[in-house]
């Protein structure tokens, strides 16, 4: 991340060379961010993440329409059972 | 002898020279209005910006150090920059944050789903036990019921055994009577 402008430009004013400096500082800066986000591998984690979230909603919303069909039967059920008992 | 007091004049003016200078940096450092600068930059001689160069003056050639003319609105620019640094890396993290948020919300709208779920199993288990239980208590007429059946059955077969040795005596007796 060192810059390659360490080395001294002669024939350039001051003005230049610090704002040649601020430039390279600042650059600096915004790779160093980018690459601490980069090395935690936020990104790839939350995507597959995702991923994983979307393959599963197809397989819980399954489940509980089953589960809700079941209840539906276990109900009739108890309808049968309580016109078995009162006959 | 005449050289060499012109030398001493020379070496003179030389060292009063970077104390003008200085003198000339301290006042633009206190934030003295230069705005007669930009008007007419050769007029003063302490404000204006004084280039490198020689003075060659009695055959000693000197440096002058480059002084660049403090600007007023430095000190706003540098902020300005500070702030949209800070904007742009805040930029940066916020969206993994965000991103984080959406799964965090995700999580919480599956658990949820979950826990209805879970609801719905409770009242089916707690309602098929109750039917267990019921069944149970019912159970002694289930028997009774298949039991009976058991005994139509066997009835059923002792019926039709009946009805074919009443058909062959019916044959034997008309036989009989031919005869």
């Amino acid at each position: 991340m060192a810059s390659a402008d360490s080395q001294p430009r002669f024939g350039q004013s001051v003005k230049g060379l610090l704002s040649d400096k601020v430039g390279s500082c600042s650059g600096d800066v915004i790779a160093l961010t980018r690459q601490v986000l980069k090395g935690s591998r936020s990104q790839e984690l939350l995507g597959q993440a995702a991923r994983n979230m979307v393959i599963q909603e197809d397989a819980i919303l399954h489940s509980e329409d089953s589960l809700r069909k079941m209840s539906i039967i276990t109900t009739h059920l108890q309808y049968q059972q309580e016109a078995i008992q009162k006959k | 002898m005449a050289a060499t007091g012109d030398e001493a004049a020379a070496m003179d003016s030389i060292s009063r020279e970077p104390t003008a200078v200085s003198a000339g940096l301290v006042t633009a450092a206190s934030g003295v209005p230069q705005a007669e600068r930009s008007d007419d930059p050769p007029e003063t001689p302490s404000s204006a910006p004084k280039k490198p160069g020689t003075n060659s003056d009695g055959g000693v050639e000197t440096a002058e150090e480059a002084v660049e003319p403090a600007e007023p609105d430095i000190d706003e620019l540098c902020s300005d920059m500070f702030e949209k640094m800070a904007i742009f890396l805040q930029g940066e993290l916020t969206a993994t944050c965000e991103d984080y948020l959406l799964l965090e919300n995700m999580n919480k709208l599956t658990s949820l789903k979950y826990m209805e779920m879970k609801d719905i199993s409770v009242n089916i288990s707690r309602n098929l036990q109750d039917l267990n239980n019921k069944y149970a208590s019912l159970q002694p007429y289930l028997d009774q019921i298949n039991k009976i059946e058991e005994q139509v059955s066997a009835l059923e077969q002792a019926a039709y055994k009946l009805d074919a040795y009443s058909k062959k005596l019916e044959a034997r007796f008309k036989k009989l009577e031919k005869r």
